[in-house]
């Protein structure tokens, strides 16, 4: 736990050092809290948005007060993924640029799949879970199987904590590879190998 | 395990549920969006490889085909909003010009027009998806004597409410509403319905709404928002309310006729009532509740999905106190 901790430390020293990163990880944060938030309500935000003869003052208005939706709108659990989920694939954005900046493509794309599977995950847990989550309830509805949301613990929430954890080990994981130094590292048969071969030259001396 | 063994199969799980996560949004969307454009290409596909095996229709092509259901489509789905266009009426589209194809244009000429049409039948089917939910809001019925309506009957500005009894949401909402309606002086009205999500709250959302009803029925409108008030504010939703003691106790305390009440519960007069309210709300849009439609003197609709908070409700119905 210790060192995790230590390298989630010196991985954030790394990246955050520049404000390049910070602006990347809040534009992301930020545009995914927002999509969370008005996502039950493009439509209408369209409709607003093209109804002539309004002042653009009024039609923001209207788009900012929806985002009082996160008190009204969400659980106290819900709002809480929901923050959690824009936090974490704010910085796991910022990381995966970083380890691609780095050239190290590899990890950057493994943990990228990580991220988008809690990305993903989160979006079905979207909405209000205990009167429809929004996409979860269209999915099943679709098969016909809309009480399935029902015979879940927490009525499709699940999915939306789910989403939190994954991009947390995420997070976790691009850390302790960004704390790692770059360095050519033998594999570990590689290096057992080596060990034995010395050991054995020792024992002939 | 061995740990390289490991972070593959972490990777590949990962993928697997990233993959299926997104064909879940998917088929989300595309249940969400008739008429479905990819069935319409794959009939259209069907019958063009029917057609090329048959010696009747020498030299159709796709393309031909394509322009076809670009002429017609709007006379196809002239019909009434978000029911798609039918498989039986693309066949019956296709079989017309077979009947009709005779390769009068030149093969240019024939394929600028067909280049046209498919881009102008993408484009309105992409037009026809971004409008869509405000189009099914526009399918709500408009307010009639039957309906409970909270201030004044004749404000220009109605907010149309589609609610559950069990639903946590909804009682914040209902609050929130109240106020908004309170204050417009005169000027916004509200409109109860019924929305029951049986799934969720199986059994008691539906008695509580026929509840509501036989309160409407045994003591006019008032008791009715009365009853709606004093149940929001007891109970603790989401399936929680012990509905054999709330439901006589709020018809005592609003001064119903309890045998009349409990006789109106068991009777299932109400029941037709709220199977339509269901109907109406899911014609209109409704994935969940609450769901609103705000309905201008004009007649333009705003539909609002959840329980936003009060100013963007008191911003909307202004809105709509703009339109003529």
């Amino acid at each position: 736990m210790r060192s995790y901790l230590g390298d989630l430390r010196t991985a954030f020293a790394h990246v955050f050092a520049h404000a390049g990163y910070i602006a990347l990880a809040s534009t992301v944060a930020l545009a995914t809290f927002l999509f969370a938030v008005w996502f039950p309500n493009f439509a209408l935000m369209g409709d607003v948005f093209r109804t002539p003869g309004v002042a653009l003052i009024a039609k923001l208005q209207i788009a900012l007060s929806l985002l009082g939706g996160i008190v009204t709108n969400f659980n106290p659990l819900s709002a809480g993924y929901t923050i959690a989920i824009a936090v974490l694939f704010g910085i796991n954005a910022a990381m995966i640029v970083y380890l691609l900046k780095q050239n190290r493509a590899m990890a950057a794309g493994q943990n990228f799949a990580i991220g988008s599977g809690g990305l993903a995950s989160g979006t079905l847990g979207i909405g209000c879970a205990a009167c429809g989550s929004l996409v979860l309830s269209t999915v099943l509805s679709s098969f016909g199987a809309a009480g399935a949301l029902a015979l879940l613990p927490l009525q499709g929430e699940e999915f939306g904590i789910l989403g939190a954890a994954l991009l947390l080990v995420s997070v976790s994981l691009m850390s302790k590879r960004i704390a790692a130094p770059i360095s050519c590292e033998p594999s570990p048969a590689r290096a057992k190998q080596r060990e034995s071969a010395i050991a054995s030259r020792r024992d002939r001396c | 395990m061995k740990p390289e063994t490991q972070n593959k199969l972490t990777v590949t799980v990962v993928i697997a549920a990233v993959v299926i996560a997104a064909a879940a949004l998917v088929i989300a969307l595309r249940m969400s969006y008739p008429p479905d454009e990819a069935r319409v290409v794959q009939l259209i596909e069907q019958r063009l490889a029917k057609a090329e095996s048959s010696e009747a229709t020498p030299g159709l092509n796709e393309a031909q085909v394509i322009q076809l259901i670009e002429e017609r489509l709007p006379a196809a789905t002239a019909g009434p909003v978000g029911k798609g266009i039918s498989e039986a009426r693309v066949n019956k589209l296709i079989e017309e010009r077979l009947a009709a194809q005779k390769g009068a244009l030149s093969e240019k000429e024939f394929n600028e027009r067909v280049e046209r049409g498919v881009i102008a039948f993408i484009e309105k089917q992409r037009r026809a998806e971004q409008e869509r939910p405000n189009q099914l809001a526009r399918n709500v019925p408009r307010p009639g004597k039957s309906d409970h309506t909270y201030g004044n009957p004749d404000a220009p500005v109605t907010l149309i409410e589609y609610s559950d009894f069990e639903c946590p949401f909804c009682k914040r909402f209902h609050g929130s509403v109240k106020q908004v309606i309170d204050e417009s002086k005169g000027r916004v009205n509200w409109v109860y319905r019924h929305f029951p999500i049986e799934q969720l709250h199986p059994v008691k959302a539906r008695k509580e709404a026929v509840a509501a009803e036989c309160a409407g029925e045994l003591g006019g409108n008032d008791a009715f928002w009365k009853f709606a008030d004093r149940f929001f504010e007891l109970t603790p939703s989401n399936n929680r309310t012990d509905i054999d003691t709330v439901l006589p106790q709020i018809a005592r305390e609003i001064g119903l006729n309890e045998k009349q009440f409990a006789s109106c519960l068991a009777s299932g007069r109400h029941d037709q009532r709220i199977d339509k309210d269901i109907r109406d709300a899911n014609a209109s849009g409704a994935n969940g509740t609450p769901w609103s439609v705000i309905v201008s003197k004009g007649g333009k609709t705003y539909a609002l999905s959840g329980a936003q908070p009060q100013a963007a409700i008191r911003q909307l119905t202004g809105l709509a106190l703009q339109e003529k």
